[in-house]
Order: structure tokens, then C-alpha cells, then sequence
């Protein structure tokens, strides 16, 4: 937690140094499994670009997925922010992240005090085996954010040489 | 030597009274450490100790069972893979007995095994480090529970043959007696891997340990299912592709002595019976009115014609682009040109598509013969509608693989035939016919390949086009960045010529022909192209065909190992040296799946043009060879594969489906026209290659070089009896 | 003009925290796959959804070419009267879509 207490006051930078070397791990990892669909982004690069210099944790966010996806095209995930939901407190924005798709951005989802629960649910594409963040942008400017890595079990055929 | 090491087909119970249980915290196990560290973290953040699956367990009687997490279908790594464990683990081989470990376990333990799918070669060299790992942490638990037993320090015990031995007090515990102690001790954090040069047991010809049931016939595969109550489902799916059912009427057969259940499936059919034989005649004699939509008319002749435009495209997707080939080509003193051809190809493995499911209520199991459990665990829960956690995956024996038994169609519509049949066992096996005619096909490919040299002979500039269909972007429909299919590409981008002008472009050319993985992929067929295509520029250069690669290596670490396996081939072959009359050689040298491969073939080719196969040498520089004898046993088999597809190998299209439908129009090499194979295992050591597919690449292409050489004319297209050449025994 | 559906409990009352299904039939085309002549079928997808009660927005979501064709999204509302849902969205090639039903609370 001491770790977290210096990010919270260092800011973005402090947490993704103390979580650049997950994300390396996990690169090196499916580097053994690389594809052609694409390079890997790190998680600071998949979340600067919206959470630019905000603070941001990685808590109250439950990101559900099948660890293993039985194809890339059609993968249901739901996310759920804990979050009161009231016009001061609320989360306005659901952002899914795909560490190794075209296109990293997969949706952003608007949301406010009338939707009462943070609770969205969709079906994605993922090209391949990689990392998926759902992040939450909460009324106050702050970030809450969590990853996980999904299986795309039939891309698995690919070869790593 | 007695091996009791019975491969038991079911999943093993896990209520052993001694096995080796790490309570692995900040280590995160000696598992999960290895291969997945930061899920092993994130376990920890969130306050959960992982349950732990592990590799080893040890029995009171000193029996080591050893996990095997991926698919075992004839190529061997069921025993290399628990070899690299036991060698690290210091374990009498003798005493071993491997089990496989399990895709619901693997789903439980959050990928304690890691991946578990047996494609692109990448069994022993993805899993070694961590299997290696696994083993010696295993070992440095006994060795500290012997030391704390005999309160000595560890470093004065010696681990070795399932023992520990303390030499000073002449004081030695096997395993079996160390185990309930060693279970208790944490996981060290670190662990020192041996030397290459100290193995005693990897690298060593090790007799596999499947062998003794697959002779007497006791070995269960996929096929040999068998369940209390069990359903036999035969299938068939439109034989034009992607086609659907318009009308069925199965009133003829329906009410047959035997006949459970029809179903129309929407993209297939099938006839659920008490026996296969029943269903599958019955299945004959069901009308099934297809819509085809337009697909209907497409011909071989139709599809050479698009991969023919497709080469006149303005537009390409470019893999490689070296210096400026156009203006080179313009330059050269000498222009060779040539266009190769490779057709679609079927698998036909020897065990047709088997899938065995039984749904009872929200539970399902699963025994597919598939070379990803991981896959069938998901493909079978969606397909079931029921939670992942609630599926089991039974591992059985795969009757060859080749790369078809990875995608999951066949366990899908097994699942799907359990779904409507709930609460019985359904086995859904299917017919060769419907097997070679529903595959998921080497893609056919059009080569054209340009090259111009200078007035020495050298050559300054390649330009490699192809085009064919994309696996990548049809069969996964993975995004293609930049529009290239690396296996389309293969071997073409990444040739390891010093070519200082090189372009390699791409045509993407998709059919209604559904294509996949067929062992070794784009190292199938782009080698062949490229092999034969470099010895017809040794001919125009005048240059031995040996001599004209070795200069056209650049001088650099990476072609230190091209260099190798080539010479050491040639070398075993006695390239040089005088032959026979009429007896003609080809070479050719290869890369991938991270190993090096050579081939030389022998050939003569009599005036009926029939081929005399006088010798084959095929060599690998697989980095490390941990079984030298499942090696040379992959060759061959290998060799067999790959002249089938080279004399015979072809599914042509006609009115929108594949004209071949058994091994009488899809001919299979037979047992007497097999010639002599050499195998040379060259491992140059630092780097782990794969094993299963590289000796497919250089295979062809030698072989037609020989051919070619023995005509007098390039052969550039497959297979050799379209060329009127057949394979004398 | 594409399918849509929009799916909600049959019995609401005030106060209510409701679970919203929508599903709107649509290729999602990514743009990265080929026709079988090798031509790139350009991307074409739904790239803002939004959802109204009684005018006031509700719901919106931005997908890209990673959302699955056909795209299924639910989410939840606060129920309090009766109003008009209206779902609109917009693909690349500025096809316009819409649903409209009654929320009966």
C-alpha cells in the first residue's frame, strides 16, 4: 500500500514506474507467443493518452471477462464501478483499452447520476491473446482503472517464429 | 530397461497422499513464478494464494509423476517435455510415469500450465525454461529436506537417480521417502539450471513412453472413446462450403432400427444413432436441399484465374522492401523469371475429426481429439451454453493432428449435437470423405519470383510476389498490419540471402475454399518456390548449386547456422563426390520454427518417368535435441507427409466443392515406395528450435531440384504427377 | 435501415434501478478484412450510440471496429415515470438510425 500512497502523490508517473515492470513481464511472456496482429503497448501507453496527467488508482473497478476466449470475435465483457452515482460523485466516462488491437480505444461509454449503478456490458474483438484495461473517469477529473490478460485460445495456432 | 511409466488416459486423481505442494507466497510458486510472474503478483495484491497445480507429484514408492500440459499426436514431445523436467529434476527416468495435466485444471489454477496447445512447433522450445525451472525447484526441496533431515548443509548432498545422498555420512533417502517433507518447505526463490554439457538425460534417446500401448493396441485415442449409454453421431456439412440447409427430409430414415435422432443443424446435418455404422449409412439417405448462394460454380480454374489477377494488382501489401529492386532489375545484365504453384491440401490425418461430449444438466465433458484443450474448453462451454468452470476436457491421444485439429469446428458441432441430445454421451465422428472434403486447407499459392544478376553471376536484386489467400484474416480474422499475412510470406521476407535490392509483396486472394494450418504452413510451399527459383539462378550463374547459397550468405552470427546444417548436410550427402549415371542430387536449405534445416535428395527418373528416390539426407540444427530419437523419428515421418504432397498432393475444385473425397483420388504414399532417410541432427547449441514442422521446407525443394536436374526442365509447380512423374518403389 | 432491439423489465415502478439491453444489427465492418477479390471492404461502424428517456440522455457510447458486429450493449437507469426511450445512432457512412418505445413505468 506504501507503494500506491507515493503514486497517489506522485501522480501518474510513480504508479505506471512501480507497474512498468508487470507490463514488461507480460510483454516478454507473449513476445513467446508473438503474432503478427501487432505490437503489444505498454499499460502507460494505453492509458496516457486519456488519462494524460490525472490522478489515477487501480481500485473500485471490476472488469469481467472470460480468462479464455474461444475466439477473437465476439468476447462478452462487463465492467462495473463501484461508485455512488450521484451528481457529485459519479463516474462519467467507461473507457475499454485493448493492449494489442488497430485500434486501442475499443469504446468509451457516457454515463451520469441517472444510470444509478456503473454497470456496462458489451461484446468485443480482441486480435489475439493481450491485455484488456476498462477504465473509469469519475466526476471529480480522478481515474480508476483494471486489467486483465484474456486468452484468445483459437489464436493460438499462430507461429511464434 | 522396464518402464513404468503407464500414460494413464484419464486425468489423474488429485488426492495423492505425497506430493509436492509449494506454499508458495512471494515466490508465487514454483509454477506460476516461471511463466506468468505478474498474474502471480496481482494474485497476491488482491490477498488470494493461488491454489496450485504442480508438475511433479511423488509417490511413497518413489513413482515421480510427471505432468504433460500440451496435445500428444505422434510427435513425441509427451516424452521430451517431461524429460526436461525430470533431467532438472534429477529424477531416475525409470521411475517416471507422466500424466497430462488438464485444461479445466489449467482454468482453475489460473494457468498454472500455461499454454497448452500443440501448434507451430513451439512445444519444447516455449515450454523449457519453465519446465526446467519446475523441475530444479523440485529438486532443491528434496535435497533441503534430506539436509534438514540429516542436519547437514545442503551443499554437502547430492541429488541424483530419485536419491539424495550425503556422501560424507554415507547417508542417502530416495525421494518417495523425502516427499511428505519436501511438500512442506516454501518454494526457493531462485534456482540454479545445469549446464548443457552436465545433461544426462536430455539429449539422450530416450524410447517414448507411449510406445508399448500403441503396439499392443491398448493406446486411447480420440477415436476410441467409449461411455455407458454412448450415442454414435455421424455428420455432414453442405459440400459446398459455407453453404446452409434449405429443406431436409430424413422420413426414409428416421424411424430405422437404431436411428435416434436427425437434426438439422443449420450449417450441417447429422443422424444420431446407436451405432456409427447405422448413423453413417442412414446419413446417406437423408435429403438435404443446400443453399449455396453464389458459391456454387467455383472451379480451380476460377480460383487460379483470381490468384492470377492478383498478381497484376496496382495495389500491394509490401513485406520487404530493400533498396530499389525496379530500378536493379532494370540494371541486370542477366533477368531470370519463373511463376511456382502450390495447390490446396487437405490434412487427411489418419483419425478423422472425433469429438465425444455428454451434457448432463449444466455440467458438460469433453474428449476431443485437439491439439488446443484450451480452445475446446471455451469453443465447448459457449457452444453448451453452460460456465467454463463446469467443463472438463478429458485428454486423450490425438491420430495425428498436422495442425487440423486445433480449431475447434468439430468440437463444436459435437457439443452441439450433446446440447439437443442432453443428458446422453454423444460420440460424433467423421467419415473420410467428409474429412477431406470440409478441411481447413494449405491455402493454394501463386509465386512469382524475379531476379536479375550481374555479368559475374552475382545477384543484385529479388522481387517475390505472392498471392494467395490470408489464413490470418480469414480463418482468424486477426487485422493484418500493413496487409501482410506473415505465413503467406514466410521464408520470402525473411530469406536469409545477401540480396542487396529485395521486394517482397503480397496479394491477398480469399476464395470460398476455408483454409488453415497444415504442418509447417507457408514453410510448405513458399521454400519450394524459393529453393528451386535460387538453383535456377545457380544455372544461370554457371554456379555449383552448394557453392552459389554458401556465397550468397553474408558473413554475420545469424547465417553462421544456415552455413551449418547446409554444410553438414552436404557433407552426410557426399554433395561433390561422383555419382552413377543418371543419378542426379538437389539441395536446399531452409529456416523456421526457429530451427535451420538442409535437405539433399538423389534421384533418377526413367524414361516412363518414374522417380527412383536413391537417398534422402535431411538435417535440423534445433539448437538443443532433447530426444535425438523422437527426432529422426519426426523426419521420417516427416518425409513420408511431405512426398505424398509433393507426388500426389492436390484438392482441386469443381461446381463450388473439392473433387477428392478418399484415398483412392487422394493418394497416400505406401509402404514400399518409401525410400531410404538420413537424418543428420546437427544442434549447434545456445537457441531452442522446433521439431514438428521444419523438415517439410527443404523437403521439396531438393527433391524437385534433384528432378529437375534428372529432366533437363524446371519443374515449377505441384504436385509431380501432374507433371506425368510418379514415385517408383 | 438496421434492426434494433431494446429489452427492459416488464414490471417497473418509480425508483426502480432497471437493467437495459440494446442490440442493433450491424456488419461492423473493421476495414482490415478483404473481400474475396483482395479489396479492402472499408471500414463502416456504428460510431455513437445514444439513448434518451423523455429527451434527456441516458446512455451513449462511442464504439470503435473492436466492438463485435452486431453490437450488444446493457446498462441501467434509474426508472422514474413513464417516457419515451429513443435510441439513435450513426455509422461511417452516416446512416442514421433509430428506436423509439415507450418505458412504462
Amino acid at each position: 500500500m506504501n507503494q500506491l500512497g507515493r503514486a497517489r502523490r506522485k501522480g501518474l508517473q510513480g504508479l505506471l514506474l512501480a507497474a512498468l515492470p508487470w507490463g514488461w513481464l507480460a510483454w516478454s511472456s507473449a513476445q513467446a507467443q508473438r503474432m503478427n496482429s501487432g505490437q503489444l503497448l505498454s499499460l502507460e501507453d494505453m492509458l496516457q493518452p486519456v488519462v494524460k496527467c490525472a490522478p489515477i488508482l487501480q481500485k473500485d473497478v471490476t472488469l469481467l471477462a472470460p480468462i479464455l476466449a474461444d475466439n477473437g470475435t465476439l468476447v462478452p465483457v462487463q465492467v462495473q464501478v463501484q461508485s455512488p452515482m450521484t451528481a457529485q460523485d459519479h463516474v462519467t466516462h467507461i473507457y475499454l483499452l485493448s493492449q494489442r488491437n488497430p485500434v486501442t480505444q475499443v469504446a468509451v461509454f457516457g454515463l451520469g447520476p441517472w444510470n444509478a449503478k456503473a454497470d456496462i456490458s458489451t461484446r468485443i474483438r480482441l486480435a489475439g491473446t493481450q491485455d484488456l484495461v476498462a477504465l473509469a473517469r469519475l466526476s471529480n477529473g480522478e481515474f480508476r482503472y483494471q486489467k486483465m490478460e484474456i486468452i484468445v485460445t483459437e489464436s493460438a495456432c499462430v507461429d511464434a517464429s | 530397461m522396464s518402464h513404468p511409466d503407464k500414460l494413464q488416459p484419464t486425468d489423474a486423481a488429485m488426492d495423492r497422499r505425497h506430493f509436492l505442494k509449494v506454499s508458495g507466497t512471494t515466490s508465487a510458486g514454483m509454477s506460476l513464478g516461471f511463466f506468468l510472474p505478474e498474474k502471480g503478483q496481482a494474485a497476491e495484491a488482491a490477498g488470494v494464494t493461488p491454489q496450485l497445480n504442480v508438475w511433479v507429484e511423488i509417490e511413497a514408492n518413489n513413482t515421480i509423476v510427471i505432468r504433460y500440459a500440451r496435445a500428444e499426436m505422434g510427435q513425441g514431445s509427451l516424452t521430451s517435455a517431461p524429460m526436461i523436467i525430470a533431467e532438472e529434476l534429477e529424477a531416475d527416468w525409470k521411475t517416471v510415469r507422466v500424466e497430462y495435466a488438464t485444461a479445466h485444471e489449467n482454468l482453475r489454477t489460473k494457468r498454472a500450465y500455461g499454454d497448452m496447445a500443440s501448434v507451430g512447433s513451439r512445444t519444447i522450445r516455449n515450454s523449457q525454461e519453465y519446465l526446467r525451472k519446475a523441475g530444479a525447484t523440485c529438486r532443491d526441496m528434496l535435497v533441503t529436506a534430506a539436509a534438514q533431515k540429516w542436519n547437514v548443509p545442503a551443499s554437502e548432498c547430492k541429488a541424483s537417480l530419485s536419491k539424495v545422498t550425503h556422501a560424507a555420512s554415507k547417508r542417502s533417502l530416495t525421494y518417495g521417502q523425502l516427499a511428505a517433507d519436501a511438500a512442506k518447505l516454501e518454494a526457493p526463490k531462485t534456482v540454479q539450471l545445469k549446464d548443457p554439457k552436465d545433461w544426462t538425460l536430455i539429449g539422450k534417446p530416450i524410447p517414448r513412453v507411449d510406445i508399448p500401448d500403441i503396439v499392443v493396441g491398448a493406446r486411447q485415442y480420440g477415436i476410441d472413446t467409449q461411455l455407458p449409454g454412448m450415442l454414435h453421431a455421424a455428420v455432414a456439412a453442405c459440400p459446398v462450403f459455407n453453404g446452409k440447409v434449405k429443406t431436409m427430409d430424413a422420413s426414409k430414415v428416421e424411424n430405422r432400427r437404431g436411428i435416434v435422432k436427425v437434426l438439422n443443424m443449420g450449417d450441417f446435418v447429422a443422424v444420431v444413432a446407436d451405432n456409427w455404422w447405422r448413423a453413417k449409412e442412414a446419413l446417406r439417405e437423408v435429403s438435404v436441399d443446400w443453399d449455396v448462394g453464389e458459391h456454387g460454380t467455383l472451379s480451380s480454374a476460377a480460383i487460379m484465374a483470381h490468384f492470377k489477377a492478383g498478381m497484376e494488382q496496382p495495389e500491394l501489401a509490401v513485406a520487404r522492401n530493400d533498396g530499389n529492386t525496379s530500378e536493379a532489375l532494370a540494371k541486370a545484365a542477366k533477368v531470370v523469371e519463373a511463376d511456382y504453384f502450390t495447390p490446396y491440401l487437405a490434412h487427411a490425418t489418419m483419425e478423422p475429426m472425433v469429438c465425444t461430449a455428454w451434457l448432463q444438466g449444466d455440467k458438460l465433458d469433453v474428449w476431443s481429439s485437439s491439439q488446443n484443450p484450451e480452445a475446446t474448453l471455451s469453443v465447448s462451454a459457449a457452444n453448451a451454453g453452460v460456465p467454463q468452470a463446469n467443463v472438463k476436457v478429458h485428454p486423450v491421444q490425438l491420430g495425428g493432428g498436422l495442425g487440423r485439429k486445433s480449431p475447434q469446428d468439430f468440437t463444436k458441432q459435437a457439443v452441439l449435437i450433446a446440447k439437443a441430445m442432453a443428458g446422453k454421451p454423444v460420440k460424433m465422428l467423421w467419415t473420410r470423405e467428409e474429412e477431406i472434403q470440409h478441411g481447413l486447407y494449405r491455402p493454394a499459392s501463386l509465386m512469382r519470383f524475379k531476379a536479375g544478376l550481374n555479368a559475374s553471376g552475382k545477384v543484385e536484386a529479388l522481387h517475390i510476389r505472392v498471392s494467395a489467400p490470408s489464413i490470418l484474416a480469414t480463418l482468424l480474422k486477426l487485422p493484418l498490419p500493413k496487409g501482410i499475412d506473415g505465413q503467406a510470406v514466410a521464408s520470402f521476407n525473411d530469406h536469409p540471402y545477401d540480396i542487396p535490392n529485395t521486394l517482397v509483396d503480397y496479394a491477398q486472394r480469399n476464395t470460398n475454399v476455408p483454409v488453415g494450418f497444415w504442418r509447417s504452413v507457408g514453410h510448405s510451399q513458399n521454400p519450394f518456390g524459393r529453393e528451386c527459383f535460387i538453383d535456377e539462378l545457380a544455372l544461370a550463374a554457371g554456379k555449383d548449386p552448394v557453392a552459389f547459397r554458401l556465397d550468397m550468405l553474408p558473413n554475420d552470427e545469424k547465417s553462421k547456422r544456415d552455413r551449418g546444417i547446409l554444410q553438414a548436410v552436404t557433407k552426410a550427402a557426399g554433395w561433390g563426390s561422383t555419382l552413377p549415371a543418371g543419378v542426379f542430387r538437389g539441395v536446399a536449405e531452409t529456416e523456421g520454427y526457429g530451427s535451420w534445416t538442409a535437405c539433399v535428395c538423389e534421384v533418377s527418373v526413367n524414361a516412363k518417368n518414374e522417380v527412383k528416390i536413391h537417398r534422402v539426407v535431411i538435417g535440423i540444427d534445433p539448437g538443443y535435441a532433447v530426444n535425438p530419437d523422437n527426432i529422426v523419428a519426426q523426419f521420417q515421418g516427416s518425409v513420408v507427409h511431405g512426398l505424398t504432397a509433393i507426388f500426389w498432393g492436390e484438392n482441386t475444385i469443381k461446381e463450388g466443392r473439392v473433387e477428392q473425397s478418399n484415398f483412392h483420388d487422394y493418394r497416400m504414399m505406401r509402404l514400399n515406395e518409401m525410400p531410404k532417410v538420413e537424418v543428420v541432427i546437427a544442434p549447434s547449441g545456445g537457441f531452442w528450435g522446433g521439431v514438428g514442422e521444419p523438415a517439410q521446407a527443404p523437403l521439396a525443394p531438393a527433391l524437385v531440384n534433384a528432378i529437375s536436374a534428372a529432366m533437363g526442365k524446371r519443374i515449377r509447380s505441384l504436385p509431380l504427377k501432374n507433371h506425368g512423374l510418379t514415385l517408383k518403389a | 435501415m438496421s434492426l434494433a432491439r431494446v429489452q427492459w423489465p416488464d414490471k417497473m415502478a418509480a425508483g426502480d434501478v432497471v437493467k437495459i439491453r440494446v442490440l442493433i444489427q450491424h456488419p461492423m465492418d473493421t476495414g482490415y478484412l478483404q473481400d474475396f477479390t483482395g479489396k479492402l471492404v472499408p471500414r463502416n461502424v456504428i460510431r455513437m450510440l445514444t439513448c434518451t428517456l423523455g429527451g434527456q440522455e441516458v446512455f451513449r457510447v462511442e464504439p470503435s471496429s473492436g466492438i463485435s458486429a452486431n453490437p450488444f450493449f446493457e446498462f441501467y437507469v434509474r426508472a422514474t415515470a413513464t417516457a419515451e426511450f429513443k435510441m439513435n445512432w450513426v455509422d461511417d457512412k452516416g446512416v442514421r438510425g433509430e428506436l423509439a418505445q415507450l418505458f412504462k413505468v
